[in-house]
């Protein structure tokens, strides 16, 4: 770096030396000849001085070439691209942009690696929602599995309102806040009440609120997100999660979601049936939330194993 | 934590007595688009007035020195909201320095089996009306555009017929004992609607 | 809002009101519940004038639980008890039917103490005074995510036989009418009427099934 720093300021030197040989060039065109009365000598006297002051340019100007050319191009020694010359900056506290950009630098290398190492995880342990193989779909089942999440609104409607029928004490209305993907209310006995989020007809969401508890907010539209302020309703939308995930077909979305409506119409019984396990109602002041995903039989969480 | 409340502390003792400011005034049916033109520029509901369908039960449980009144109001086209009582107390309307007719009033929401209780009471119904109109705000103000009907045959709202072929106007705010400024602001107010309509405090007793 | 039970708790002679109640406190903090703050359900009573015809008796009940509403429940001889649920305005429109409904001269009655919250459960140990002097003990039991009587009647019965053991109530009678319907807070105030009456020494009208 320190023979470099010489040759910059010997290059600078010739710069300047070249712009005094330059100046000089230009005062002696702006004085011109003298005299005006045509002589000859005073005449070739100024060509001859005009002469020498541009050689002495030329000769300057080839002397800063030189130096110029053994200086190598400052920036390609930074690997860093346009943001090195941002390092540059001498206005370091006006600008945080490059401390800002290294943390941003260093952030996302961190997500990089995180993110292969969790991919690496997964692959290893697949969360298989399908009872279908991932490597093995046939070629029809491939045809029709990406139907299930466009299937016609009608068709829902027709799937929703048999269920609708088939239970005594479970009703279900049909809402389209957002166009295309329906929005089930389902009301089970006078005992709870949820909101079911449809892709087609594939259950997205779950979310299981009281009997009287407000499933609208304020302005009238659904309230999607807010949670139960019951305990046992917010056992129960985890459990529902479960069986969503549980009696997720792809291939058969009627079944999976007759099924699921099956498993949620159970809970009618929720606050009179005791555990049929340990044959109690309360367990940590919370009833038999559990209810099996095949017998649908009752039992406290703590009880299942 | 719940704050702790005493109800009773809060409520009857400490609210203080309101008053309603009334001024009445009437128009031919055929002058009602004028007056509702009129009250639309210069009152604050700006996508126009509100309606309402009301069926209102006037109770009277008599007695030394003198009966009781109480006023059981209902919205026939918003079933699901409470019903109504008020009390309207006797009218100051001698007053001659007054601008608008005083009288104490005090509202109250109740369930809907408000006419039940107050049979139970002992409480007989004196009369019914069913009440239809506009109404419209101005600050404090409240205007209502109306008109009666009689029920024809009693508790049944769906057969009624017209009283008069005028709407009743009315101009009113219910405020705490003693603001009589709201009387004045009142005045100014019922001037803007003339020659439509001439507003004035009427005196129940002569009627 | 949920399914209530009100019931009484006998106090011993050998003890004071404060020390029962402060050992129920103790059983139920024993269990885990959290102190969420007081509660105050008061009854005032109003007796027809004698001029009227009727004989009638109008409590207006109040509850902290819900501290805008004022609950008017109307009793007498041969007609069911009516209750009038209504803002607190309610009181003052009582007033102004003095000529009509005089206070009664017997102090007020109310249940006054501390609420907890266990999970999904309330309960509230009150001691009941009567125009200051304290009479007895009433507990409230609500379990909060259920409106039908006839649904939890089993499970609140468990959840109060662990900490009131042999004084676990059976189904109150005023519930025991209304199984099947939706519970609402009117409900209580009538527990409350029920129990207050038989502290003031009134005779207990049997309310028939609305």
């Amino acid at each position: 770096m320190a023979e470099n720093l010489e040759t910059v300021n010997s290059a600078l030197a010739a710069t300047q030396k070249l712009r005094c040989s330059v100046t000089r060039v230009f005062t002696h065109l702006r004085e011109g000849v003298k005299s005006t009365k045509g002589e000859v000598s005073k005449e070739s006297m100024f060509i001859r001085q005009l002469q020498e002051a541009l050689t002495a340019v030329t000769s300057d100007f080839s002397e800063l070439e030189k130096l110029s050319s053994s200086l190598h191009k400052f920036t390609d020694g930074i690997p860093m691209g346009n943001s090195g010359l941002l390092s540059l900056d001498p206005v370091q506290d006006k600008t945080p942009m490059y401390t800002q950009l290294l943390q941003s630098y260093k952030w996302s290398t961190k997500l990089q690696s995180h993110a292969s190492l969790a991919g690496a995880m997964l692959t290893q342990n697949s969360l298989k929602r399908t009872s279908v193989p991932s490597g093995g779909l046939s070629a029809k089942r491939r045809k029709t599995q990406p139907t299930c999440h466009a299937t016609p609104a009608h068709l829902v409607d027709n799937v929703v309102t048999t269920v609708d029928r088939s239970f005594n004490d479970l009703s279900l209305t049909v809402n389209r806040p957002q166009g295309t993907g329906a929005v089930l209310q389902a009301t089970v006995g006078r005992t709870l009440s949820a909101i079911v989020i449809l892709r087609g007809l594939l259950i997205e969401r779950v979310i299981v609120r009281g009997y009287h508890e407000n499933l609208h907010k304020d302005n009238g539209t659904l309230d999607l997100w807010t949670p139960s302020k019951y305990r046992v309703f917010q056992k129960l939308t985890d459990h529902a999660m479960a069986a969503m995930l549980h009696y997720h077909l792809p291939h058969l979305p009627e079944i999976g979601i007759r099924s699921f409506m099956t498993w949620l119409h159970s809970y009618t019984t929720l606050f009179s049936t005791a555990c049929h396990r340990c044959g109690k109602y309360l367990n940590g002041n919370i009833p038999p939330t559990w209810r099996d995903f095949r017998t649908l039989e009752v039992c406290h969480e703590n009880c299942r194993q | 934590m719940a704050i702790p409340v005493n109800p009773l502390s809060q409520s009857t003792m400490s609210s203080p007595s309101m008053q309603e400011y009334l001024l009445q005034g009437s128009i031919l049916d055929s002058a009602l688009e004028s007056l509702l033109h009129r009250l639309r520029g210069l009152c604050d509901n700006v996508e126009g007035p509100e309606t309402f369908h009301d069926h209102e039960m006037v109770y009277i449980l008599r007695g030394t020195p003198s009966p009781a009144i109480l006023r059981a109001r209902h919205a026939l086209d918003h079933p699901n909201i409470p019903w109504q009582l008020r009390y309207v107390g006797q009218s100051e309307v001698g007053d001659k320095n007054r601008s608008t007719l005083v009288r104490s009033c005090i509202d109250c929401a109740t369930s809907d089996n408000l006419s039940s209780f107050l049979v139970e009471m002992g409480f007989r119904l004196d009369h019914e009306y069913v009440i239809k109109g506009y109404l419209f705000r101005k600050g404090r103000m409240k205007i209502t555009v109306s008109k009666l009907f009689r029920v024809i045959s009693p508790g049944v709202t769906e057969e009624i017929e017209a009283v008069s072929l005028s709407h009743l106007v009315e101009l009113s705010v219910v405020a705490p004992a003693g603001q009589d400024a709201v009387g004045d602001d009142m005045r100014s107010f019922a001037e803007h609607l003339k020659p439509i309509v001439q507003m004035e405090k009427m005196d129940p007793k002569r009627l | 809002m949920g399914v209530t039970c009100v019931c009484q708790w006998p106090v011993p002679d050998n003890k004071s009101v404060q020390q029962v109640v402060d050992m129920i406190a103790k059983r139920v903090e024993l269990l885990g519940s959290n102190k969420s703050g007081t509660f105050c359900v008061d009854c005032e009573t109003y007796q027809s004038s004698p001029m009227m015809m009727l004989q009638k008796t109008v409590h207006i009940i109040h509850n902290s639980e819900q501290p805008m509403t004022s609950y008017a429940v109307m009793e007498g001889p041969g007609s069911a008890a009516n209750c009038l649920v209504a803002d607190t305005m309610f009181d003052q429109i009582m007033q102004r039917l003095k000529g009509f409904y005089m206070p009664k001269k017997t102090p007020k009655v109310e249940s006054k103490g501390q609420h907890y919250e266990l999970g999904d459960f309330n309960v509230k140990i009150g001691t009941v005074t009567l125009g200051g002097h304290a009479k007895g003990i009433l507990l409230e039991i609500e379990y909060t995510p259920c409106v039908v009587v006839l649904d939890c009647w089993n499970l609140l019965t468990e959840f109060m036989q662990g900490f009131m053991a042999s004084h676990t109530p059976s189904l109150p009678s005023y519930l025991a009418n209304r199984q099947d319907a939706n519970y609402t807070p009117m409900d209580t105030i009538m527990q409350y009427l029920d129990h207050f009456n038989t502290f003031t020494g009134r005779k207990v009208v049997q309310q028939p099934a609305r």
